[in-house]
C-alpha cells in the first residue's frame, strides 16, 4: 500500500517536450479543418420517459467514424448542462441516462480501437497502448485523445446544450483523459479524474507488472533499440505534462491500493494542476473499486453543476 | 424434479450433444511478445457448438510440470485480455472467452448494452445460451492443450457473467475443484426482470419495456440459467462475494438465495455496489486460490 509519504516523495523524470503545445494546436488544427458530420439516431429501446438516449456518430482525427452514446433529459428543451464521460481503457462506453432526470445531458466516448469505433482502427487489447508508439504522430493515442477533444465539439453542435456549462469525468484511462481533455478544452469547466491511467509513463510500467502498463514493458524487452524513441513519444501524451494546463476545478481521487495506476503517479498529475484541485484518497480501495467513488463523484458534480437536490433518475 | 429443473437439464443435454458432436480444432501459437522472464504465454484457438472460433490466452509456467490450472471465465464485455496475477508463476492460467466478445467474433459481435437481449425472442437465437457452451468446452480444451502437463486441480474464477458461467461449468464438469465467483450475474433469475436495475440487467428491462407483455416468456426462456437451479450439482467448494447495495449485476437476495443453494459455499458480502468486495476481497480470492491450486500463499 502506498502512504501519503510515497506521494509527497516521489519524483517523476518525465520532462515537457519545447513543442509540446505546438504539437496540441497542430492536432486541433488537424481537427478543425475535418467536417464534424455528426449524426444522432434516437434508440427508441434504451430511451425512457426522463430520458432520451442517442446513438451517436461523428468524424475525428484521420476521418474515423467515432460513436458515442448520448443521453440527454426528455423534459423541455434546453439549454442543459453536460457531462463528457470518457472511457477506461478496455471497458465499454457507459450508457448514462441517471443524469437525465436531473436535467443534464451525457456524451459517452467509445473512443478509436473500442466497438463500435473500431472500424478503421483495431489495434486490440492488448495492443493499443503500444500501437505506434516509436513516433508522436503516428502513436495511438493521439487518435484516441483527438476523440475525446471531438466529444466537445459535438456537445457544441447541439442546440440544446448550454455551451457555458460542459463537464467532464471518468475513470482509469477514462480518469487520464479527464484531465489531457480539460488541459485541451477550456470549454470544460470542471471535471472528476479518477484512478488516472496515462501519468508517469517510464515510472509506470517500472513500478507495475500489471496491464495495460506492462505492454509498454513487453515492447521494451521485445525492441530495447527503441525505448528512447518509445519515451520521448510518450512525453506528449503524460498526463502530467497536461495538468498545468488545466485552468478549471478538477478532482483527483486516488486508490492507496491501486494495482493498474500507481497512486504516486496520480497524485504527480495532482500535484502539478492549474487550478482550483481537490484531492481524494481511499485507503483500503484498490483500482477503480473505492465503495465511496460513485457517490462522491456523483455529489461533487450536482454541486458544481447546480443540480444538487433534485431528484435522481431511475435508469 | 421440478419444471425448472426438468427445462434445465434438457438445456444442458442439448448444450452437451452439440458439444459432442463438434470437433475442438484446438491451435495453440506461442506470443513472444507478451510472454514474460516466468512464464510463456500462447494464443488458443478452438471452436465450440454452432462453429463458433473462439480465442483464449494460455500462460505456462518456465520449468518442469505438473502444474495446477486456473481459468478466468469471461465476464460481461468485450474485452478478455491476459489480465495480470502473480499465480502465473506457478500455475497453468487460461482467458477464455465467449461467442461475441472481441477475437471470437467471426459470426455473431456482442453490443454493450445489446448483448443480453439479442436473439431472446427464442431460445435457438438467443446468443448468450452459447456462452455458456463456449464455458463447458474452455473447461475441455484446458485438458487438450498439450502444452502443458496438468497437476488435475482445475480452478474457475470469474465476475459478473464470468462467475455465473463458471458456477455453471462447475456443476458439469466434475474436475473443476474449485470455484471463486465474484458477484455472480443474476441472467435466469426473476429478480434480473424487476424493474429499476442499472446496466447491463437494465438490458433485460428496456426489452420488456419495449415489448409489453413479453415478461413471462423472457423468464421462462432465461430460466433454464438460473444459476440456483444448478447450484445443487456444484459439488466442488465455492468462494463468493456480493455487494450489498449491487442493483445491476447480482442483488443481494438472488446471491443470498445461490449460496445458501451451493453445498459448501464460503459467502462474503461487502459494503459495494457491483464491485463486491473490491480490493479487500481480492486479497481474500488471491489466498483462497492460491491454497486451492496447491500454491503456497507469499
Amino acid at each position: 500500500m502506498a502512504t501519503q509519504q510515497d506521494l509527497e516523495t516521489f519524483v517523476t523524470d518525465v520532462t515537457c517536450p519545447d513543442d509540446f503545445d505546438a504539437f496540441w494546436d497542430e492536432v486541433k488544427a488537424e481537427l478543425h479543418g475535418i467536417p464534424l458530420d455528426a449524426r444522432a439516431e434516437q434508440d427508441p429501446m434504451r430511451s425512457t420517459e426522463g430520458v432520451k438516449v442517442y446513438q451517436v456518430t461523428y468524424r475525428s482525427l484521420g476521418g474515423l467514424e467515432i460513436f458515442a452514446w448520448y443521453a440527454a433529459p426528455a423534459a423541455g428543451d434546453g439549454p442543459f448542462p453536460a457531462i463528457l464521460h470518457l472511457p477506461g481503457y478496455k471497458s465499454e462506453p457507459a450508457l448514462r441516462r441517471d443524469w437525465g432526470a436531473k436535467g443534464v445531458a451525457v456524451l459517452s466516448v467509445a473512443v478509436r480501437g473500442k466497438l463500435p469505433s473500431s472500424g478503421g482502427f483495431n489495434p486490440g487489447y492488448p495492443g493499443l497502448l503500444t500501437s505506434g508508439v516509436e513516433d508522436r504522430d503516428t502513436y495511438s493515442y493521439k487518435g484516441v485523445i483527438a476523440d475525446c477533444v471531438r466529444g466537445v465539439d459535438f456537445l457544441l453542435s447541439r442546440p440544446e446544450i448550454d455551451a457555458e456549462r460542459i463537464y467532464c469525468c471518468g475513470s482509469s484511462q477514462g480518469g487520464g483523459l479527464t484531465l489531457i481533455t480539460s488541459a485541451l478544452r477550456p470549454e470544460i469547466k470542471a471535471g472528476v479524474a479518477g484512478y488516472p491511467f496515462l501519468c508517469c509513463f517510464p515510472e509506470s510500467m517500472r513500478m507495475l507488472r500489471s496491464y495495460p502498463y506492462d505492454e509498454l514493458s513487453c515492447y521494451q524487452r521485445a525492441y530495447p533499440d527503441r525505448m528512447d524513441r518509445m519515451l520521448d513519444t510518450l512525453r506528449y501524451f503524460d498526463a502530467v505534462n497536461f495538468a498545468p494546463r488545466i485552468k478549471c476545478p478538477m478532482v483527483v481521487g486516488i486508490a492507496m491500493e491501486d494495482e493498474v495506476c500507481p497512486p504516486e503517479t496520480s497524485y504527480a498529475a495532482y500535484r502539478l494542476l492549474g487550478g482550483e484541485r481537490e484531492l481524494w484518497l481511499f485507503p483500503e480501495s484498490g483500482h477503480g473499486n473505492a465503495h465511496e467513488y460513485p457517490a462522491r463523484e456523483r455529489a461533487w458534480l450536482e454541486e458544481r453543476i447546480g443540480v444538487t437536490g433534485a431528484q435522481a433518475a431511475t435508469s | 424434479m421440478t419444471t425448472a429443473q426438468q427445462g434445465t437439464d434438457a438445456f444442458w443435454e442439448r448444450v452437451e450433444a452439440q458439444l459432442a458432436e463438434t470437433d475442438p480444432g484446438i491451435e495453440i501459437e506461442r506470443d513472444g511478445f507478451y510472454s514474460q522472464p516466468e512464464w510463456d504465454v500462447y494464443r488458443m484457438r478452438y471452436t465450440s457448438t454452432g462453429g463458433h472460433r473462439l480465442s483464449a490466452w494460455l500462460s505456462v509456467p518456465h520449468g518442469d510440470g505438473p502444474f495446477p490450472a486456473l481459468i478466468r471465465m469471461p465476464d460481461y464485455a468485450s474485452v478478455h485480455d491476459i489480465i495480470y496475477t502473480p499465480l502465473r508463476e506457478r500455475a497453468v492460467v487460461m482467458n477464455a472467452t465467449h461467442r461475441g466478445q472481441r477475437n471470437s467474433d467471426g459470426q455473431v459481435r456482442a453490443g454493450y448494452p445489446g448483448l443480453l437481449t439479442d436473439g431472446i425472442e427464442s431460445a435457438a437465437a438467443y446468443t448468450l445460451f452459447g456462452a455458456y457452451a463456449d464455458a463447458l468446452r474452455a473447461v475441455d480444451v484446458l485438458g487438450r492443450q498439450g502444452i502443458a502437463e496438468l497437476s488435475g486441480a482445475v480452478v474457475l474464477t470469474g465476475a459478473g457473467l464470468g462467475a455465473s458461467l463458471a458456477l455453471a461449468a462447475a456443476a458439469r464438469r466434475p474436475a473443476v475443484s474449485a470455484v471463486a465467483a465474484d458477484t455472480p450475474m443474476a441472467l435466469g433469475h426473476r429478480l434480473a426482470l424487476e424493474p429499476g436495475p442499472g446496466y447491463p440487467l437494465a438490458e433485460l428491462g428496456d426489452y420488456l419495456r419495449a415489448n409489453p407483455g413479453s415478461e413471462s416468456a423472457v423468464e421462462s426462456l432465461l430460466s433454464v440459467v438460473n444459476p440456483v437451479v444448478t447450484a445443487p450439482a456444484v459439488r466442488c467448494p465455492v468462494l463468493m462475494s456480493a455487494g450489498r447495495f449491487d442493483r445491476s449485476v447480482c442483488p443481494l437476495a438472488f446471491a443470498e438465495e445461490l449460496a445458501g443453494a451451493l453445498p459448501e459455499c464460503d459467502f462474503r458480502v461487502y459494503d459495494g455496489a457491483a464491485e463486491g468486495g473490491g480490493h479487500i476481497h481480492g486479497q481474500v480470492r488471491g489466498a483462497w486460490l492460491a491454497e486451492r491450486l496447491g500454491l503456497e500463499v507469499s
